[in-house]
């Protein structure tokens, strides 16, 4: 008899072990850039102050322009390296990649989908069975040293937006480049700007031109020739939230409480 | 046997059974924990209405349950039964927080990586008949347009490949083109990525949209040279 329940408790513990394992994991890869809270000052106007160090840094490769022409087949820049941060109202992002010399045409820009429609991460090419939506560019040029928003929808679209809410800022050091690009988490323009909501991931892509030139003095990397990376993710982090660890204590609780009343009755029943 | 033992046999088999079993059958793939763990709680929910169809079985079936709950005159598994209560409050949580706490992942993506093609690209048979200068001929527009990101080896790894997400196809893995019909094939080369169903996250894809720039005989030659060089043959219904 003893035999049997032993047998009967191993069966049943196996179960339960099995059932754990087969409840849905949460591991995944991450793919994202994470735009840190902070409550100090947003290191607007400054690639290389220490503020950044608190973000981590997420890295992407980057890949010719071949979708469209005019395309490219070699680029300079094989990756960039990202970190963000965000006080709640401002988000403020850092690109860094190695690019051997400093040109008056060196460039780089951050891509975003706008609104819910899905947009192809080439400036928004039109597709054939999808109904796409705008992108919104954020363009600096080291020459021009400042920022500018712009909107697109498909090659040969894109356009300087009317309303500049982009600040841009780049410094070259030891064959590398630091822009800090920074705009409002929200704008009144939600039609031709990404709109930022702590904690929710949106899409972002990433373009950079080395502005060398060909012994003929033209430039070799320019408009569609340039480096680019498809859709990555993108999330300011919102301030912690506990709520999970709150809704789980509750939920144990109740269990708990439940198995407690449940004893108690089999054995008033049993007794009686 | 007691009459909760034929029960637990009968959960563990089936787990079992759909965990490692059935992925092994040909033509089937893992199934998510998610529908293993449905197919548990209805196998759970028979059992239980098995054994409460008459009150002997019903008897027989609550009995042990019920003096494992109260654990009068259990012995030894006492222990086992502490830890049952334990396990299960702190199983409710666990699950409770993985249902509530804000995920902190991206969006999971399930991409389909071979949408079902446009109806007037089905059945399409090359036009260009497979002789070795025809297909010489594609694989010297292949070499042109399509090796920089599907490989001069048409592995995948060409020089501009690393940067694109979803990478781009690896003609010589036998679930890519040696899947396909020729005419998929052409689909996918004239439209390119833009040209893919919301399925195949068409903004994503960064596969040019050839049709804009080359002749249908040029993507013709191309799919031969691409089979040719892969060393793969196209899917037939035969």
């Amino acid at each position: 008899m003893r035999q049997r329940r032993a047998i009967r408790a191993v069966a049943g513990a196996t179960f339960v072990v099995l059932l754990a394992a087969s409840l849905p994991g949460w591991a995944q890869e991450s793919v994202a850039v994470r735009a840190m809270m902070t409550k100090e000052p947003l290191p607007l106007d400054d690639p290389n102050a220490a503020a950044w160090n608190s973000a981590p840094q997420a890295q992407f490769p980057l890949s010719p322009q071949v979708h469209w022409q005019n395309r490219i087949q070699e680029v300079t820049v094989k990756d960039v390296k990202v970190r963000a941060l965000n006080d709640g109202q401002r988000v403020a992002v850092l690109l860094e990649y190695t690019d051997p010399t400093e040109d008056p045409a060196d460039a780089a820009a951050l891509e975003f989908m706008v609104g819910d429609k899905k947009a192809h991460f080439a400036h928004g090419q039109p597709m054939a069975q999808v109904q796409g939506g705008p992108v919104n560019i954020w363009f600096w040029r080291n020459k021009d040293g400042k920022g500018v928003d712009m909107s697109a929808m498909g090659f040969g679209t894109l356009k300087t937006q009317s309303h500049q809410d982009v600040t841009a800022k780049g410094a070259y050091a030891n064959g590398t480049w630091k822009v800090v690009f920074s705009r409002a988490m929200t704008t009144e323009h939600p039609d031709e700007d990404m709109q930022l909501k702590p904690g929710e991931f949106i899409n972002i892509a990433f373009a950079v031109w080395d502005g060398r030139k060909d012994g003929a003095g033209d430039l070799v990397e320019k408009g569609s020739q340039k480096a680019v990376s498809s859709w990555w993710y993108f999330r300011a982090e919102a301030p912690p939230d506990y709520s999970g660890y709150i809704y789980a204590a509750l939920a144990t609780g109740v269990a708990l409480a439940f198995q407690f009343v449940l004893i108690r009755k089999l054995r008033k029943g049993h007794s009686a | 046997m007691g009459a909760l033992t034929k029960p637990i046999i009968l959960l563990v088999v089936i787990y079992l059974l759909l965990k490692f079993v059935v992925p092994n059958i040909p033509g089937s793939a893992p199934l998510p924990s998610s529908l293993i763990f449905l197919y548990l709680m209805l196998t759970m929910a028979g059992i239980v209405i098995y054994y409460t169809m008459s009150g002997e079985s019903k008897d027989a079936f609550w009995g042990p349950i019920q003096r494992f709950l109260t654990g009068e005159n259990i012995g030894a598994l006492q222990t086992a039964r502490y830890g049952v209560l334990i396990l299960f409050p702190l199983l409710v949580g666990w699950q409770t927080y993985g249902s509530t706490a804000v995920s902190d992942a991206p969006p999971a993506e399930n991409r389909t990586i071979h949408p079902a093609p446009p109806g007037e690209y089905t059945g399409l048979s090359n036009p260009v008949s497979k002789t070795p200068e025809n297909i010489m001929q594609g694989k010297g527009f292949y070499a042109a347009f399509c090796s920089p990101c599907h490989g001069g080896n048409f592995d995948g790894k060409g020089p501009a490949a690393r940067g694109f997400n979803p990478p781009p196809a690896n003609f010589s893995d036998p679930t890519t083109i040696a899947m396909l019909q020729e005419s998929y094939l052409f689909w996918r080369i004239k439209k390119g990525g833009v040209g893919l169903p919301i399925e195949g996250m068409p903004w994503k894809s960064a596969m040019p949209r050839w049709e804009v720039e080359l002749p249908d005989e040029w993507i013709w030659k191309i799919i031969l040279g691409e089979y040719d060089g892969a060393h793969q043959s196209p899917r037939t219904w035969e």
